[in-house]
C-alpha cells in the first residue's frame, strides 16, 4: 500500500525546503527504471518483491515490452529521515522537519529520446545520474550530464550494477575499487568540462557522500557515508573523518592499529580501507551465498546484523542473495539519503537557477519570485511537456511551479514559445481546470500547488504545442525555452490508404505533435505529410503512436528520408544585381558561408534575434571575428525569423532604405525557406547587401516590387557562390568486443562512416568506437552492425552536425550531388534541372 | 485596346524612358501563332471570315467587336480587311437579293470564287448602304485571353464580339459571342499513329482536342473507327465548363447525336483521353480524377504521346492552399469580368470567409502578377474568381498562395472535414453548392453565441473587473507543425462552456438589453478602423517596421536623439540652386 497520503504531500508542498525534485538520467540500459523501483517500493507503490523487474515507471505496454522507455515519467514521494543526526548534514540549505517531498522524474536514455530528458531537466533541481559499472560512461551520460549542467541542474551519481561485477566478471576487490574510481574520475571530468561558476564544484565524490554504490535489479545500494556511519562509532571516530578514510588511499594498519596513507606496510601490501571495510562484507556475502556455503551464511548475517524472516532463509543463491543484499543495504534507503542530503532544494536552486530561467530581467517581479521560491508572488509556470490522458486527444500539461501558487480556475496567461511582452502573438488568456499531481501513471488531484512543485494541468493543453509558460503577471517575460540536444533529421511521409481518412490523419498528427517534445509533424511544399524525428527508432514509435492511437486509420508509410539544408561553399564569385519588375530598383547582394561556430550558437539559441543588438555584436566580434558595424547591422535571421541565416547590411547611405527593410526581410525569409537549389532551407548562409538603388516615388519602391527582387538577388547570390548540399551527420558510439570490431569497422566503411576514436575500456574486452556517420546511411545501419557482429555491437546514434554532401556541385546535374538534387527536386514535382543563376541575375 | 483608326506616332517622343527602363511584362509573352505569316487564303481559313461575316449579317449587329489573342494580333488588321470587305459583299447581296446571304458563302468555298467576290465588291458604291457595320479590334484584354473581354467591348459599344483562339467558353453575361477557334493544322496520319501505338483493342477512348484542334477530331475518330477501332468516341464542342468533361460532350455513338440524350451516361471512370495538343493545367487536374488516363498527343514538339501525372501538380496544390488555413486575410482576385455570375460568387466568397472568421478583401489588378499581389503584404493569401481556366494561376514567385475558389473551400472546410481525394474543379460556381449550408450553420453558430453574450451580459459584469475575455484556442498550422494564434481575427471570441450554459438559460428568457449598456473594450482586441476590426491594419501596426518619415531617424546602432535643428535648404529653379542669402547665379 502506498504508505502516505495527498494531503501529506500537500502539506509537504507548502515547505519547499523539504521538497526535491529530481531526474534519474543515464545512458541506456544502465539501469534507470530499475533503480527507479526501489524507491517506488520504499514508497509501497510497488510490492518489494517485484521492484527491479516491474519498472513501475515504464507506464506504456511498448515501453515493457521492448524494454526501454520512451516516455519520461514523473511521481511524487514521501521520504523521512530517520535519524536526527542525518538532518544536520544537509549542509548549506535550511530544512523544516524530516518529511521530504521527492519529486522524481524517470527519464529515457536511449539517445532518440533526449527530447524527453531536456524536458525533465527543466522542471528539476538535481539528477541522479546513473553509471553502469562495466559499460562506464557512455555517450548519452555525457550528453545528458552536460544538459544537466546546462540548465544547473546539480547532479549526484549511482554506480550501478556493481553484481554483475562481482558475479560475471569476477574481479577482485581492488579491480573494483579501480573501475569505480575511473568511472567517477570520468564523470568528474565531464562536469568540470562544463564548469559554472555560478553553481559552483558540482563534481562528485564518494567521501562526500555523493556517489553511491549498488545494484537496481537486486535493490541493494550504499553511499560511504552509511558505512562511514557504522564504523564511526566502533573507531571511536567522527563521522565525516571516517568517511574521508574510507575513500582513495587511505589504509588501516591492522599492526600499527593506525591509519595511514601509504599502501605498504614492512614490505607487504595493506589493504585499502574502502576494501577492507566496505567491499569485504559484501564480497563475503556473495562468495557464501552463490557458492552455497549453508554454514558461514548465518554467523555472517549475524555479524552483519541482518535479520532473515524463516521463509527467505530457505531460498538459495540469487534469491537468496537479492534477499541478504537488499536486508543489509536497502538501496532506497542509500538513495533517499543521498537524494536529500546532497540535492538543492527550490528554495536554493532556484536562487541560482532565476537568471537562466528567465527571458526578461532579473529585477522585475516576476523574476524576483522565482529567485525566491515565493508562493505569493505572481504565478510563474513552466510547461516543459504534454501527457496524454486517458481521454484521446487531451493532454495534462505537465510542469513546474516557479513561483507563486495555481490552483483550479485561475485565470492565467499562456504565452507560447513565440511570445513577446506587448505584442498579442502567442498569447492568450484561460482559466485552469484542475491541478493534478503526476503519479507514474495515474494521476491525483489536488487543489492548489505553490513554487517549487511539479504538477499536471488540465484545461490548457489546446494553446500550447509543446511548452509555454503560464503567468498572472501581465508584464511577465517567458521561462525561457528549452533547446534540445536532437534535431528531427529523419523523416518519412505518411499517407492513408483511404482518402477520407484525411481528417483523421490531420488530428492525428496534430496529437502526435504534441506528445512529444521533439516530434514535427507538418505538410512540405509537394504536399507529403511528413513525420520527422531524432532517428529512426523515434520515428518507429511515433508513427506506431500515429497510427495506432493518434489518427487510428490504415496508413502508408514512405522510407525514411533525410532532411537537407542549401548552403554555400565561397564567398559570390561578382555581386549579383537583380531588378525589381518595374526595373526602377536594384539589389546587389553578395553570399557568404557563415563561420559553423556562429552557425551552432545560433541553433544553440546563444546568439538570436531577441538579444540585444549591442551584445550580440559585441559576442560576434569577440568570439568569431566578425566586424563591429557589420554585427550590429544584421537585419535578420532566417528563416522563421531565428535560423541559421544571416542578412547583414553593408550599404552606405542608401535613401529610403528602411523603408524596404520589411519588404527585403520578407524576401529574405522567403528564400531561406526554400533555397533555390532543392526548395530545402538554407543553412549557414550570410548575405550581405551591398549596395541599393530606390526609385524616388515610394509607390515604386512598394513590396509588390521588393519582395520577389529580395528573393531573386538572394537566390542569384547563393547561386553565385558554389552552394552545396548539407547532410546531417550522427555522432555514433559503439560498444563493440574486441574480437566483433572488424565487423564494425566493415559496415561503417560501406556507410561513408569514419571512425574518430577508439578506447578500450580497462578491465573489460569492450571497446568504445565512435565515428561520424551521415544520416543517409544510418537507415538499416543497427540490423546491419548486428549480423556482423553476431548481434555484440550496440551502437547510439546522435544527431551532431551538418557536413556538406560530398560528390560536386548540387547544380551540376551529372555530378553525384546533382542526381542527388535533382531526384528530390523530381520528387517535389518541380522542373529537375537546377535553374541557373542567370535566372534571377539581371545585367545592368 | 486600340482601335484601328489610331495613327501610328511619327517617331518617338523626346524625354522618353531609356529602354532598359520600359515596364516589362513579367509574363511570360504569348507565343506567336504558327511560325510563318500565314498567306491570305490562310488568313481566310483559319479566322473563318466567311462564317463570321455570315453570323454578323444574320444576327443583324451593327458594331462588331473583334477580340484577338496576343500571340495573334499580327493578323489582326489583315483579318479586319478582310471581314470588312466580305461584310460589305454581303450586305451588297442582301440589298441586291433582298433574301439574306446564301449558302455558298461559307468558308469551304474555293479561293477563286472569293476572289472574283472580291472584285465584284470593290466597284460599289459605299453611299448606297445604309448604316455600316463597324468593326474594332480589342487587344491587350484585361484579364485571361480565353475570356471575352466584354468590358472592353462595351467601350466601343459592340454589339456582338468576335473571340479569336483559344477560348474558355464561359457564358458571357451582357453580349453575344461568336468564337472562332483558328483551327491550326494537324498531320491525321501521324496522330492515328500514335494513337495506335498506345492503346489497345479493349482500351475506351475518348478523343478529344483543344479548341484550335478540335476541328480535326471528326476526322480522327472516323479515321480509327474505321480502322477497326470500336471503342472511340469523339466529343462535340457545349459551352458549358461544369460539364463533366469541361466543354465537351461525348458522342456515345457516332453520327446519332439525339441519341446520347436519352442519358447513355456510363461512368467516364472507365474511359481513358486521348487528347490532342498540350491542354492547359486547369483540365488536366480537373479530368484527372474523372477519367482513367490521359495521354496528350503533343503538336508542337516530338510525336510521342505524354503520359500526364497529376499526383505531384495536386499535392503541391494541397500543399499550397492548406497556408491559407491558417492565414488571417484573404483576398479576393477578381479576374474576369464577364463570366456570368462571378458578382454572386464573389459575395458567396465573401460570406464564406467571413464564416470562417477571416477577414476578405477584394482586388481587381488585371492580369495577375507576383508584383502586382506582393504589393499587400497583410494578405495571406489569395482566391482569384476567373473563368475556369484562368482560376488556376500558376507560376513561380508568388508571394503568398494563389488559389482557386474550390481549393479555398477546401481550405476553409476545417480539418475535421477536409478530404483531398483528388477531385478538382476550376470554376467557382461549384462552391456555393458546398459552401451554402457551412456558410449558414456558422452564421447560426455566432449568432447565437453573440445573442447569448448579449443575454448574459449582467454575469460578465458582476464578474472581477480586470478579467479578461478568454481566448479561442490557436490553430495547428498544418504546413510548418506550429500553432499560430490570431488566424481567424473576426471571430468571436468563445466563452467558456461554463459561461454559456449559465447564460444559455437566461438568454432565451431575457429580452436583449445590450443598447443599455456601454461595452467595455476588451484588450485584446486587435486595431480597429471606425470601430470595425481590421486585420489589415493590424498588420500594419504590428508588423510594419517602417512607420514614416522621423521613424528611421533613430537606426539600429544610435540611441534616440533629438531631432535635427532646422537648417534653411536651398531654393529656387533647378538651373540654379541658391543657398541662403547667395546672390547670383551658380
Amino acid at each position: 500500500m502506498v504508505n502516505f497520503t495527498i494531503e501529506e504531500v500537500r502539506a509537504l508542498m507548502d515547505k519547499p525546503t523539504n521538497v526535491r525534485n529530481m531526474s534519474v538520467i543515464a545512458h541506456v540500459d544502465h539501469g534507470k527504471s530499475t533503480l527507479t523501483d526501489s524507491l517506488l517500493s520504499k514508497a509501497g507503490i510497488i510490492s518489494a518483491a517485484k521492484a527491479g523487474d516491474a519498472r513501475a515507471t515504464d507506464t506504456r505496454a511498448d515501453e515493457q515490452e521492448r524494454g526501454i522507455t520512451i516516455k519520461s515519467t514523473a511521481i511524487s514521494l514521501y521520504g523521512h529521515l530517520e535519524d536526527e543526526e542525518d538532518l544536520k548534514d544537509i549542509a548549506g540549505q535550511k530544512t523544516d522537519g524530516p518529511d521530504f517531498l521527492i519529486n522524481l522524474i524517470d527519464s529515457p536514455g536511449h539517445v532518440d529520446f533526449s527530447s524527453e530528458v531536456t524536458a525533465a531537466l527543466r522542471v528539476t533541481d538535481g539528477a541522479l545520474v546513473v553509471v553502469d559499472t562495466i559499460e562506464g560512461v557512455c555517450v548519452q551520460t555525457e550528453t545528458v550530464l552536460r544538459q544537466a549542467l546546462g540548465e544547473r541542474i546539480k547532479p549526484v551519481v549511482i554506480i550501478n550494477k556493481v553484481d554483475r561485477a562481482l558475479l560475471e566478471l569476477q574481479v577482485s576487490k581492488e579491480d573494483l575499487y579501480q573501475s569505480f574510481s575511473r568511472t567517477i574520475e570520468s564523470v568528474n571530468v565531464v562536469i568540470s568540462t562544463y564548469f559554472d561558476k555560478t553553481l559552483g564544484d558540482v563534481q562528485v565524490y564518494p567521501y562526500k557522500g555523493t556517489v553511491a554504490f549498488g545494484s537496481g535489479l537486486h535493490g541493494w545500494a550504499f553511499t560511504v557515508r552509511q558505512f562511514a556511519q557504522r564504523y564511526a562509532k566502533k573507531f571511536g571516530v567522527d563521522r565525516n573523518k571516517m568517511m574521508e578514510r574510507l575513500w582513495g588511499d587511505n589504509y588501516f594498519n591492522p599492526h600499527t592499529k593506525k591509519w595511514t596513507n601509504k599502501g605498504v606496510h614492512e614490505g607487504k601490501q595493506l589493504e585499502r580501507a574502502f576494501n577492507q571495510f566496505i567491499l569485504d562484507p559484501i564480497f563475503r556475502i556473495f562468495n557464501a551465498v552463490m557458492n552455497f556455503k549453508k554454514d558461514e551464511i548465518p554467523t555472517l548475517l549475524e555479524k552483519l546484523n541482518i535479520k532473515l524472516s524463516a521463509d527467505d532463509r530457505e531460498k538459495e543463491g540469487k534469491q537468496l542473495l537479492k534477499i541478504v543484499m537488499r536486508t543489509f543495504l536497502p538501496a532506497a534507503d542509500a538513495l533517499l539519503e543521498m537524494l536529500i542530503l546532497h540535492l538543492p532544494s527550490p528554495v536554493t536552486a532556484q536562487k541560482y537557477r532565476a537568471e537562466t530561467l528567465y527571458e526578461g530581467p532579473p529585477d522585475d517581479e516576476a523574476c524576483i519570485g522565482i529567485r525566491d521560491c515565493d508562493p505569493k508572488a505572481p504565478l510563474m509556470l513552466y510547461v516543459s511537456k504534454m501527457v496524454p490522458t486517458s481521454d484521446k486527444g487531451r493532454f495534462y500539461a505537465f510542469g513546474r511551479v516557479f513561483a507563486g501558487t495555481v490552483r483550479s480556475g485561475l485565470k492565467v496567461r499562456i504565452q507560447g514559445p513565440n511570445y513577446t511582452p506587448g505584442k498579442k502573438e502567442d498569447l492568450f488568456i484561460k482559466a485552469i481546470q484542475r491541478t493534478v499531481l503526476m503519479m507514474g501513471g495515474k494521476v491525483d488531484p489536488i487543489d492548489d500547488v505553490p513554487a517549487g512543485n511539479i504538477l499536471g494541468l488540465v484545461g490548457i493543453d489546446q494553446f500550447l504545442l509543446k511548452s509555454g509558460t503560464l503567468t498572472t503577471s501581465d508584464t511577465a517575460h517567458n521561462l525561457k525555452v528549452m533547446k534540445f540536444s536532437v534535431s528531427p533529421v529523419v523523416q518519412r511521409s505518411v499517407e492513408v490508404k483511404n482518402a477520407q481518412d484525411l481528417p483523421k490523419l490531420v488530428e492525428g498528427l496534430k496529437r502526435l505533435s504534441k506528445s512529444d517534445p521533439c516530434v514535427l509533424t507538418m505538410i512540405n511544399e509537394s504536399g507529403e505529410h511528413v513525420v520527422a524525428g531524432a532517428g529512426e527508432l523515434h520515428l518507429e514509435i511515433c508513427l506506431k503512436d500515429l497510427e495506432e492511437d493518434h489518427a487510428g486509420v490504415p496508413l502508408r508509410i514512405s522510407d525514411p528520408v533525410v532532411a537537407y539544408r542549401e548552403t554555400v561553399t565561397s564567398k559570390s564569385s561578382m555581386t549579383a544585381l537583380s531588378k525589381s519588375p518595374n526595373k526602377h530598383n536594384r539589389l546587389y547582394m553578395i553570399a557568404e558561408p557563415l563561420d559553423e561556430e556562429v552557425s551552432k550558437e545560433i541553433e544553440a539559441g546563444r546568439i538570436g534575434p531577441r538579444d540585444d543588438f549591442k551584445a550580440r555584436a559585441r559576442t560576434l566580434a569577440d568570439d568569431h571575428g566578425w566586424d563591429v558595424t557589420d554585427a550590429r547591422k544584421i537585419w535578420c535571421f532566417g528563416p522563421d525569423t531565428n535560423g541559421a541565416n544571416l542578412l547583414v547590411d553593408q550599404t552606405k547611405a542608401v535613401q529610403y532604405l528602411n523603408e524596404i527593410k520589411d519588404s527585403v526581410v520578407s524576401g529574405f525569409q522567403w528564400a531561406s525557406r526554400e533555397g533555390p537549389v532543392a526548395e530545402e532551407p538554407m543553412r549557414s548562409c550570410r548575405f550581405n547587401i551591398m549596395d541599393v538603388t530606390l526609385h524616388a516615388d515610394a509607390i515604386h519602391r512598394g513590396g509588390g516590387q521588393l519582395i520577389p527582387t529580395a528573393r531573386r538577388v538572394l537566390y542569384a547570390a547563393a547561386l553565385l557562390a558554389e552552394p552545396g548540399l548539407l547532410e546531417p551527420v550522427f555522432l555514433v558510439e559503439i560498444q563493440v568486443p574486441e574480437n566483433a570490431m572488424g565487423g564494425v569497422y566493415g559496415v561503417l566503411t560501406r556507410r561513408r562512416g569514419h571512425v574518430f576514436n577508439e578506447e578500450q575500456r580497462p578491465g573489460t574486452p569492450l571497446f568504445t568506437i565512435k565515428a561520424y556517420l551521415p544520416v543517409m546511411e544510418s537507415f538499416g545501419f543497427n540490423a546491419d552492425l548486428r549480423s556482423h557482429t553476431s548481434g555484440q555491437a550496440f551502437p547510439q546514434s546522435v544527431f551532431d552536425h551538418w557536413q556538406i554532401l560530398p560528390g560536386g556541385s548540387p547544380i551540376d546535374g551529372t555530378s553525384k550531388v546533382g542526381v542527388v538534387v535533382q531526384a528530390m527536386r523530381k520528387r517535389k514535382g518541380i522542373k529537375e534541372v537546377v535553374p541557373s543563376y542567370e535566372n534571377y541575375y539581371d545585367k545592368l | 485596346m486600340t482601335t484601328s483608326t489610331l495613327p501610328a506616332p511619327v517617331a518617338a517622343p523626346v524625354l522618353s524612358t531609356p529602354e532598359s527602363n520600359l515596364f516589362e511584362d513579367p509574363t511570360p509573352a504569348a507565343k506567336p501563332a504558327g511560325g510563318p505569316r500565314l498567306t491570305p487564303e490562310e488568313v481566310w481559313d483559319v479566322y473563318e471570315v466567311g462564317r463570321t461575316a455570315r453570323e454578323i449579317i444574320e444576327g443583324g449587329w451593327r458594331r462588331v467587336a473583334l477580340q484577338f489573342p496576343d500571340g495573334m494580333l499580327m493578323d489582326a488588321p489583315r483579318v479586319y480587311g478582310e471581314l470588312e470587305r466580305e461584310l460589305e459583299q454581303l450586305e451588297w447581296k442582301k440589298t441586291e437579293n433582298g433574301t439574306g446571304a446564301g449558302a455558298t458563302n461559307g468558308p469551304s468555298q474555293t479561293v477563286e470564287g472569293r476572289e472574283e467576290e472580291k472584285l465584284e465588291t470593290d466597284p460599289t458604291p459605299q453611299a448606297s448602304r445604309s448604316p455600316r457595320i463597324r468593326l474594332a479590334i480589342l487587344a491587350d484584354t484585361s484579364y485571361g485571353s480565353c475570356c471575352v473581354d466584354e468590358i472592353a467591348a462595351e467601350h466601343v459599344a459592340a454589339d456582338v464580339v468576335v473571340h479569336y483562339g483559344r477560348a474558355c467558353l464561359s457564358p458571357t453575361a451582357r453580349l453575344p459571342v461568336i468564337y472562332v477557334y483558328t483551327t491550326r493544322p494537324l498531320d491525321p496520319s501521324a496522330a492515328v499513329a500514335a494513337f495506335e501505338e498506345n492503346f489497345t483493342k479493349e482500351d475506351r477512348v475518348v478523343v478529344m482536342a483543344d479548341l484550335t484542334y478540335h476541328n480535326h477530331v471528326e476526322g480522327l475518330v472516323a479515321e480509327l473507327r474505321g480502322r477497326g477501332w470500336e471503342g472511340v468516341r469523339g466529343t462535340e464542342v457545349i459551352h458549358e465548363p461544369t460539364a463533366s468533361i469541361p466543354n465537351r460532350k461525348m458522342l456515345w455513338s457516332l453520327g446519332d447525336i439525339e441519341k446520347d440524350t436519352g442519358g447513355e451516361e456510363e461512368d467516364l471512370k472507365s474511359w481513358k483521353v486521348f487528347h490532342v495538343s498540350q491542354p492547359p493545367a486547369a483540365l488536366l487536374l480537373t479530368l484527372s480524377s474523372r477519367i482513367q488516363d490521359l495521354l496528350i498527343y503533343p503538336t508542337e514538339t516530338s510525336k510521342d504521346l505524354i503520359a500526364t501525372t497529376t499526383t505531384r501538380l495536386l499535392s503541391r496544390r494541397y500543399a499550397l492552399l492548406l497556408r491559407l488555413t491558417t492565414t488571417p486575410i484573404i483576398g479576393i482576385l477578381i479576374n474576369t469580368l464577364s463570366v456570368s455570375n462571378y458578382l454572386s460568387s464573389i459575395s458567396h466568397l465573401r460570406s464564406l470567409i467571413a464564416a470562417a472568421g477571416k477577414k476578405s478583401y477584394t482586388f481587381v489588378v488585371g492580369k495577375v502578377n507576383s508584383a502586382k499581389i506582393a504589393n499587400f503584404a497583410e494578405v495571406g493569401g489569395w482566391v482569384v474568381v476567373g473563368c475556369w481556366e484562368s482560376s488556376l494561376v500558376e507560376g513561380e514567385g508568388f508571394y503568398a498562395p494563389v488559389v482557386t475558389p474550390f481549393e479555398l473551400g477546401v481550405a476553409l472546410e476545417g480539418d475535421e472535414g477536409r478530404v483531398w481525394s483528388g477531385e478538382w474543379r476550376g470554376d467557382f460556381e461549384v462552391l456555393e453548392e458546398r459552401g451554402e449550408g457551412r456558410v449558414r450553420a456558422e452564421l447560426e453558430v455566432r449568432e447565437e453565441v453573440g445573442y447569448r453574450r448579449e443575454g448574459g451580459h449582467m454575469d460578465v459584469e458582476n464578474d472581477d473587473e480586470d478579467s479578461e475575455e478568454e481566448s479561442a484556442p490557436p490553430e495547428f498550422d498544418l504546413r510548418t507543425g506550429r500553432y499560430v494564434s490570431h488566424s481567424r481575427p473576426l471571430r468571436n471570441p468563445q466563452t467558456t462552456s461554463k459561461n454559456s450554459n449559465a447564460s444559455s438559460s437566461q438568454g432565451v428568457s431575457e429580452p436583449r438589453t445590450a443598447t443599455t449598456t456601454l461595452a467595455r473594450r476588451a484588450k485584446l482586441e486587435i486595431a480597429s478602423v471606425n470601430g470595425a476590426a481590421s486585420p489589415g491594419a493590424e498588420f500594419l501596426r504590428s508588423q510594419r517596421t517602417w512607420t514614416g518619415l522621423g521613424s528611421d531617424l533613430v537606426t539600429e546602432g544610435e540611441s534616440a536623439e533629438a531631432a535635427g535643428t532646422i537648417e534653411e535648404g536651398r531654393r529656387g529653379i533647378a538651373r540654379g540652386y541658391v543657398i541662403g542669402e547667395e546672390v547670383g547665379r551658380k
